[in-house]
């Protein structure tokens, strides 16, 4: 047994229970649900995980891989079995190209599905294009995720999810002047950062971006800038590690009470309330792109269900893999309604840009594709605070306001999504 | 100028963290003609062990010295197994095998733990003073006087000790030490173990005060090079200047705001420079055998 999953035992047993108590399903439901393994000529899907360091973002392909397994015990695809290739691209660029390559050109898979690799997205984004091959990505972080006609994600991403940490925070903490600290990426930090600003400024309200190096070591000096500017919030625009080193050097400072802490969903991770303590106990608001984990909504349960009976031993039970649970259902779905016999990638690609409307109680909105250069689908979320050991909904399903989403907008009105 | 003296201080904090470091490879450097690429992990290996003994429940004690004993074995590890198979190849060939060693440290921490969110937390954190305005814990002080107190111990360890004047003589030239029955193995495995003692110390600190994240701990010994460059890889006392300098300079840059997202190549821009300065003096700067 690893070190690590010891420890999970040992220190986060409890949490784990917690938050999947409320979620429990008894049986997991999942495609045809007849409880007939499938067993025709299997239909090639494909997946794309970044897991090594810095980070794993391995939830989205596990949990569409335990989807996949339970559907193919459940009659699959009107009988054909879906065969999941799943790569991982180690955050290597080139590694990156040549396992895309592989999965689209060499074996020639109808889609991708799950897919959560930072690195991935951005080199691989035109080769789907060209290819005329849809990834239904789950852990997306980057501009060029939400800015392709081919790749459309279920996670929010830090743009929606910071703007709607905003809007809280602009309407409930009484913020005037934000720091968003990120990365120093200009697809990602950057890009999220620009766009907080904008939408602040449209409220009338100031914000600084403090972006640093991702391997930047010095965050006193990030804090202390904070505090130089004279801002009366902290947008924690990160992944959860730095954010969390953040807030360890304002616990050091004893600088909680001099902003307001707010952040998007990266710090929602069943392992953070173990890590936060009691000084933060009321103190960090976070913005969540897809239901709580202990929400008793029916897909949340059978996320909760499929995990539980076909994930493996470690798989994250993080908001990728509700992400990637999603994408996973969402593909089959969409599959079953096509002839078994002409699924191939053109007719997949058609079928998956025709989605339109489609609910889950993981999501606040509809979830929809369509033949649009940029997708979004996901940009209404709610918002929790850290309090008594673990999160606690403050605000239930909102959309945010940002002239990002314009053209968004436009592809819901053509959909007939809203008014 | 009150802004000026937080961020001063600031920086004082982080860049004993790079002196630290940077002092653990001169250390190694003297003694065996190794630059070790591995520090940093053997550092993050550490912190790593340090946490996963706290979250087993043993007292914090043990897990310090849980840590400093994990620097010391994965220290002792290539000292004993690999380096001496290097021992007469080029200190280029004899890095790189360091950071062969220093993968396979960073891929076996990542196969044992998987990257959930920890924190490694100190006693010492809970105590403080203000200084300029900025809260610096009891941990910091440990961190800065640990690494004015192993500068000023090395010293008189290698200037007074006979083991010191061993390291010297072999840093000085290998082949006329062995010929003059300097014991190479015993005192190479004394610098090996040092320097993983110390490394096994950075990681702790590293872990505490910055964040618990094996990838950040491994590349500290960017930083930490680069306050050994400012060392020439031979002064104990120019190296912690070095570590220092680099740390002030990236907590100052953050003032400066078109360069405060470029800040963290605060670091090679002065190993860069003081590389060039050394050139002026036409001085080779990594040969010891010439």
């Amino acid at each position: 047994m690893k070190l690590y999953q010891m420890s999970a035992i040992a220190a986060s047993g409890w949490l784990y229970l917690g938050l999947t108590a409320g979620a429990m399903a008894a049986e997991p439901v999942c495609g045809l649900n007849n409880a007939e393994k499938a067993s025709g000529e299997p239909i090639l899907v494909g997946g794309i995980n970044g897991n090594a360091p810095p980070g794993d973002f391995s939830g989205g392909t596990d949990a569409a891989a335990a989807y996949f397994a339970c559907v193919n015990d459940n009659g699959g695809i009107n009988g054909r079995p879906i065969e999941y290739l799943v790569e991982n691209d180690q955050w290597n660029p080139e590694l990156a190209s040549q396992v895309a390559t592989k999965l689209v050109k060499d074996h020639g898979v109808v889609a991708l599905v799950g897919n959560g690799s930072v690195v991935s997205m951005a080199v691989n984004a035109r080769l789907y294009v060209e290819e005329n091959v849809m990834v239904m990505a789950s852990a997306c972080a980057i501009s060029d995720c939400y800015e392709n006609s081919n790749i459309v994600s279920t996670n929010q991403g830090p743009l929606p999810s910071g703007i709607g940490a905003m809007k809280y925070a602009i309407e409930e903490l009484g913020t005037e002047h934000v720091a968003c600290i990120g990365f120093n990426i200009p697809n990602n930090g950057g890009w999220a950062c620009d766009w907080v600003a904008k939408y602040m400024e449209s409220k009338g309200k100031k914000s600084s971006a403090l972006l640093m190096d991702p391997a930047s070591v010095d965050l006193n000096s990030v804090y202390l800038q904070a505090l130089a500017e004279g801002v009366d919030s902290i947008l924690l625009m990160l992944p959860a590690g730095p954010a969390l080193g953040i807030l360890q050097v304002a616990e050091e400072q004893d600088g909680r009470d001099t902003f307001k802490w707010i952040s998007p969903t990266p710090l929602y991770d069943p392992s953070i309330p173990g890590t936060l303590g009691d000084y933060w106990d009321g103190h960090v608001f976070v913005n969540i792109e897809l239901a709580p984990f202990d929400s008793s909504g029916n897909d949340n349960g059978n996320w909760v269900a499929v995990m539980d009976l076909y994930g493996q031993k470690g798989d994250r039970r993080d908001t990728f893999s509700q992400s990637g649970f999603l994408s996973a259902k969402f593909f089959v779905e969409t599959l079953l309604t096509m002839d078994p016999d002409k699924i191939k990638r053109d007719s997949v690609t058609a079928a998956i840009k025709g989605i339109s409307g489609l609910k889950s109680d993981l999501l606040c909105g509809p979830y929809y594709v369509g033949d649009f250069d940029r997708h979004m689908p996901n940009h209404a979320g709610r918002m929790v605070v850290y309090k008594g050991g673990r999160f606690e909904v403050v605000r239930a399903c909102y959309d945010i306001e940002s002239s990002y989403l314009d053209a968004i907008r436009q592809q819901e009105r053509a959909l007939n999504l809203i008014d | 100028m009150k802004i000026y003296g937080l961020f001063l201080i600031s920086g004082l904090a982080v860049g004993s963290l790079y002196a630290l470091g940077g002092i653990g490879l001169v250390v190694l450097r003297r003694a065996t003609g190794f630059l070790n690429f591995a520090y940093g992990a053997i550092a993050a290996a550490s912190a790593m062990f340090c946490w996963q003994v706290m979250a087993w429940g043993l007292p914090g004690p043990a897990a310090w010295i849980a840590a400093i004993l994990t620097g010391v074995a994965l220290s002792l590890l290539f000292g004993w197994f690999i380096a001496p198979g290097l021992a007469w190849r080029e200190p280029v060939v004899k890095a790189v095998a360091t950071l062969g060693f220093a993968l396979i440290i960073l891929g076996a921490v990542s196969f044992l733990w998987d990257d959930a969110a920890r924190k490694l937390v100190l006693p010492t954190d809970k105590i403080g003073i203000r200084l300029l305005g900025v809260r610096v814990t009891m941990t910091r002080m440990i961190a800065f006087a640990a690494s004015l107190a192993v500068v000023v111990g090395m010293v008189v360890y290698l200037e007074k000790t006979r083991v010191g004047l061993h390291m010297r003589a072999l840093a000085d030239n290998r082949d006329i030490a062995a010929m003059i029955g300097i014991p190479i193995v015993r005192i190479e495995t004394i610098g090996w173990a040092i320097s993983g003692g110390l490394a096994g110390f950075t990681g702790l600190m590293f872990g505490d005060l910055v964040r618990l994240d094996p990838t950040v701990i491994t590349f500290m010994v960017i930083p930490a090079i680069a306050a050994a460059i400012c060392g020439r890889l031979q002064s104990l006392p120019a190296t912690l200047v070095g570590g220092l300098l680099i740390g002030v300079s990236e907590a100052m840059l953050t003032l400066v705001k078109p360069l405060a997202p470029l800040r963290a190549m605060a670091p090679f821009v002065i190993a860069a420079l003081v590389i060039l300065w050394m050139q002026r003096r036409q001085q080779l700067t990594f040969v010891t055998e010439d």
